[in-house]
């Protein structure tokens, strides 16, 4: 077991795209760790930079304390899960699983055993004998987790883990990976796109945007208080509400009404409010400290609904209001944010002020 | 029934007619010239005693496996492969000069490459010699097998080499990186994951080129099939015997030797490959 450690990784294509850029992360050793980010942020490139894949074009990755940055992939003592789990169609579920073992050149039977001892533990005894086209996706991706277990490495790496599996068949996926992590306490990194998978599973969260790291935390501080803009609007399954404002006299003002100041900031300071519909208190009667605004889209989420204040002009407002409690489209509503839950940006996509 | 008559007339024509008509010249002793051309005998099936009797048939025989099996299942098949392997991670300019090379020697007419492969290997002026600075070396004369080999494998690896190309483009990118991420070289990559993906197309092409090798008459005009029958492969040997020996009815009966190996072999690459889908 081992830790990682990036320093300085810059990854460039011929022909000079930058998909890391001068990259200092460290996941410590057994942790759960998630590179999060949209599509061609770089997070896959980076892992794949890890495993050796791809070769650095500056910096160091040192896996345990052992620098493995010029290291082919099979010296570098790590697994990696692809998206499509990458099983070999020829063969049986059980050469699949033992291959680490066969490439290590331990004698057929001591790999079988082993090879079973680790599919049993991942219930797949009674699919030895199968080839992978006759299996589930959630069978196919259990026997790469067996596969990579088999080879007992430093270090786990999953290329989007989850993305191939149905949205039913995702939730349990979920609790399965973090309950097999936990049980082999093996340092694994994991590429998401999706920041509910982040959240769910990680430790820890990098939330990765063009090459950079933008927030590395834990998903309560990455969810709670988004380092930049960025992050705020990208982190959360209901987006958060990013809104224009103007400090004055110790209070924000903004389109849809005015709020106390939660930092002591100069007069005339232009900032960007953030605040999560979650922590947004609905009220059909006009109140104090409050966003005012006109009823538009009521959308359901279940147990509860997300509620579109629409302001004269400005950025719409969203609310997250209980079953039941839904407003009428047309009428007059206000939003309470709850106390020290308003965070402000330096406008203009910058970072966190307060 | 309509729409395909013209199709199944030409076919009929050019296609079943022929081959009934060496079936039937086959049985006949029937010469190009004298009184056996005037009135042809009937012999039965002697003709295929004479040549399954005949030394300088077996010899054929086993020049023509030799030409195959070194040529093409060998030479062309490997060289293509191992073209194709290597070219997939070469950069692009480099891919493209070699294949244009590669496919020039496939698509310049046989007559042509023959006339160049004679200038390469002429025994006064010839470019081999004066790069090996060996002159005067008889490379046709003293190796007549080889040089139709190495002609062969020269003329037909472009055909491997695109086949080969397409095949490992198919093998999935993430399965060739897990089996490196588990510190498998690349030999074994190549047996555990490259060839199991491709093993259809091996057999596919191993079939085509060595049917094709097999019946390929362009070695004929480099050697002539000689020197003392050392290079003479079955369709030299056929025309030969039945064009040049005037005895055409033999020439028949050979060629449907030939056509029955050709069916044999067809046979049991296509078995191979049923195997593989069972």
């Amino acid at each position: 077991m081992a830790g990682i450690g990036l320093s300085g990784v810059t990854k460039t294509y011929p022909g000079g795209v930058t998909a890391v850029d001068g990259l200092d992360l460290t996941v410590h050793d057994g942790e759960f760790f998630a590179l999060l980010g949209p599509s061609g942020c770089g997070k896959t490139t980076l892992l794949r930079t890890i495993a050796g894949l791809e070769q650095a074009s500056a910096g160091t990755v040192s896996i345990g304390d052992r620098d493995v940055t010029r290291l082919a992939p099979g010296q570098r003592d790590v697994a990696m899960v692809f998206q499509d789990y990458a099983l070999f169609p020829h063969m049986t579920v059980l050469d699949n699983i033992a291959y680490p073992l066969r490439v290590k050149r331990i004698p057929r039977a001591a790999r079988h055993d082993r090879a079973r001892e680790v599919g049993a533990g991942l219930d797949l005894a009674d699919l030895m004998a199968r080839r992978p086209a006759e299996l589930s996706g959630g069978q196919q991706q259990r026997v790469a987790l067996a596969r990579a277990v088999v080879a007992h490495p430093k270090a786990f790496l999953f290329d989007e883990p989850l993305s191939n599996l149905d949205a039913r068949l995702r939730l349990s996926a979920r609790t399965f990976l973090k309950r097999l992590q936990r049980d082999l306490g093996i340092t694994t990194v994991f590429v998401t796109h999706d920041q509910a998978e982040a959240l769910a599973m990680a430790d820890r969260i990098a939330v990765m945007d063009a090459g950079r790291i933008r927030q590395v935390g834990t998903p309560r501080e990455v969810f709670g208080r988004p380092a930049t803009s960025f992050v705020a609007h990208f982190i959360g399954s209901t987006p958060m509400n990013l809104l224009d404002a103007t400090v004055t006299g110790g209070r924000l003002t903004l389109a849809a009404g005015t709020l106390p100041c939660p930092a002591d900031l100069p007069d005339d300071t232009r900032v960007t409010v953030g605040i999560r519909p979650e922590y947004l208190t609905y009220s059909k009667d006009p109140v104090e400290d409050a966003l005012a605004g006109t009823v538009g889209i009521v959308e359901h989420l279940g147990s509860s609904s997300l509620v579109t204040l629409e302001t004269d002009g400005a950025a719409p407002v969203g609310v997250v209001v209980e079953e039941g409690a839904e407003p009428e489209p047309g009428t007059r509503g206000w939003a309470v944010p709850r106390p020290g839950r308003v965070l402000l940006y330096r406008a203009g996509g910058g970072d966190l002020l307060a | 029934m309509l729409f395909v008559a013209p199709a199944l007339a030409l076919i009929a024509a050019f296609l079943v007619f022929p081959a009934l008509w060496t079936l039937y010249l086959g049985v006949l002793k029937y010469d190009l010239a004298g009184s056996n051309a005037a009135a042809p005998q009937f012999v039965g099936l002697g003709n295929y005693r004479d040549a399954l009797t005949d030394p300088r048939f077996a010899n054929s025989l086993l020049l023509t496996v030799a030409f195959v099996g070194l040529s093409a299942v060998l030479g062309q098949n490997v060289l293509g492969f191992l073209l194709a392997a290597v070219l997939r991670d070469a950069a692009s300019w480099v891919r493209g000069v070699v294949n244009a090379v590669v496919l020039l020697a496939w698509i310049l007419p046989g007559t042509v490459v023959v006339f160049l492969w004679q200038a390469l290997l002429d025994r006064g002026g010839g470019t081999l010699n004066a790069l090996l600075g060996t002159p005067g070396a008889a490379w046709t004369l003293d190796h007549p097998l080889a040089t139709i080999v190495a002609f062969n494998i020269w003329r037909g690896t472009a055909f491997s080499m695109l086949l080969y190309s397409a095949a490992l483009g198919a093998v999935p990118r993430s399965q060739l990186e897990t089996a490196r991420t588990y510190g498998a070289g690349p030999l074994r990559t190549l047996r555990d994951v490259v060839l199991p993906h491709i093993r259809g197309h091996v057999l596919t092409n191993t079939l085509l080129i060595t049917l094709w090798t097999f019946n390929d008459f362009a070695p004929y005009m480099l050697t002539g099939g000689g020197p003392d029958h050392r290079s003479e492969t079955l369709p030299v040997y056929v025309y030969r015997t039945s064009i040049e020996g005037g005895a055409l009815g033999y020439g028949s009966a050979i060629s449907l030797i030939m056509l029955i190996v050709n069916l044999a072999i067809a046979l049991f690459y296509l078995r191979l490959l049923r195997r593989r889908s069972a």
